[in-house]
Order: C-alpha cells, then structure tokens, then sequence
C-alpha cells in the first residue's frame, strides 16, 4: 500500500481524474473532498461490509417457508 | 437461516419452469465465488423469489421486487454499472432485494444493495446505490390489507 504523508488543503490525484482532497483535520477525524467523474462509485467501505453481512445472514439452507407479509387494516 | 429443504420433485419442476441462469459475474458481497443463481418461485410464494445457487442447490437467497416494498425505490447506479449490465433503458433492469429472515422478529428487506440484472443478457449485479444513504440495510415486509 502507497502511504503518502499530506497537509490541509494538499490533494493526491488518481489516475488523472480522480481528486482527493484533505478538507479538514480534527484530532482524531480527518475529513477528505473527493472529485471523481459520475462513472466512478464511491461509498464508506462500512456499506460494503454491512451488505455483506446481511447477505450472509440472509443466505437459506434449502427453501422453506416464505414469511407471510404483515397485515393492516 | 435453516429450514427443510423442498421436495426433490417440487424443485425439479421449479426448475422446468426457470430455465433461465442467471450471471453474476461479481457474485454477491460475501459470496463473490458464486457466479451463477436461478430465479425460482410459485404461485403460493408470491411476492417472494428465491435466487438459488446452481452449483449448490440446497442454498438460496429469498428476494422480493422492490416494486411491492417501497414504491418511491429509486437506486441510484452509475454509469459505470450500466455500462457493465449493458442496459440500454430503465425496463431492460430486473432488480430484486434480498430478504433476511431473523430468527427472532420479523424479516426485513435490505434495500442498500439491490440485485441489478439485464433481463435480455441475465448478467447481474449487487449494486450499491449512489443514494445508499437515502435506504434502510433492513426495511420492513410491505403489510396486505386486511378487512376490517
């Protein structure tokens, strides 16, 4: 892994197109601006391993029973 | 989850009906291994699906249409993803939610990560939204009504 030492306000680019920027420095928060084109998906990476956990939590050992949907009235 | 598995002539029939495989060339988060599912269901199991695996029938994902859970769902995908799916227009998208059934309370719907899949090629994807934030990792059953 690249680990580059970088000050307020200083930017990395990725690949030409992709900018990140450090907005902020807390003590133990640092907030990041990132530019990057639509096509490029950027999320926490919490969202991935919380889908993650929840597709294996919801993987079923042979069909069974469908729940049966909640009444109102 | 754990249950009984079906019948071995009820899933050969299941599976008459269901020719179609379906690719996910990523897999699933988690089960990135795992390429190829079939979509089954019947008639007493409306709305519900299940994505079952084809290498290893006895595991499945139950999945609901998003359509009867949250009307408003709108994910947001990324051109990229579109272009990975090659869908041409909203209507070639088949998009489906898994269900997680807990074994103490009600199952819910994971709307972060909705299954994606061109329904002319069968190539899917798990996609995470670009308004994730904007939907529930576990959102209710949609309720039927009921007369009072």
């Amino acid at each position: 892994m690249l680990v580059l030492a970088r000050k307020l306000n200083e930017n990395i680019i990725i690949d030409g197109r992709i900018t990140v920027k450090i907005v902020r420095l807390d003590k133990d928060v640092v907030k990041l601006g990132i530019d990057a084109p639509p096509s490029v998906p950027v999320h926490r990476q919490e969202v991935f391993d919380e889908i993650q956990r929840s597709n294996k939590a919801a993987l079923a050992n042979g069909r069974c029973k469908v729940p049966i949907l909640p009444e109102h009235h | 989850m754990k249950c009984a598995e079906s019948s071995v002539a009820e899933q050969s029939e299941l599976t008459e009906t269901n020719k179609g495989v379906i690719h996910l060339p990523m897999g699933l988060l988690g089960f990135e291994e795992v390429k190829q599912y079939v979509l089954l269901g019947s008639a007493e199991e409306t709305p519900f699906l299940w994505l079952q695996m084809v290498d290893n029938s006895n595991l499945a994902f139950l999945v609901i249409s998003p359509a009867v859970v949250l009307g408003s769902y709108q994910p947001d995908i990324s051109d990229e993803e579109v272009a990975f799916l090659g869908l041409q227009n909203p209507v070639d998208a088949l998009v489906f939610n898994i269900v997680t059934v807990h074994p103490n309370g009600p199952a819910t719907v994971n709307l972060k990560g909705p299954i994606v899949v061109n329904r002319h090629t069968l190539i899917g994807k798990q996609i995470v939204p670009q308004n994730v934030a904007d939907y529930s990792l576990r959102h209710p059953l949609p309720s039927v009504a009921v007369a009072a």
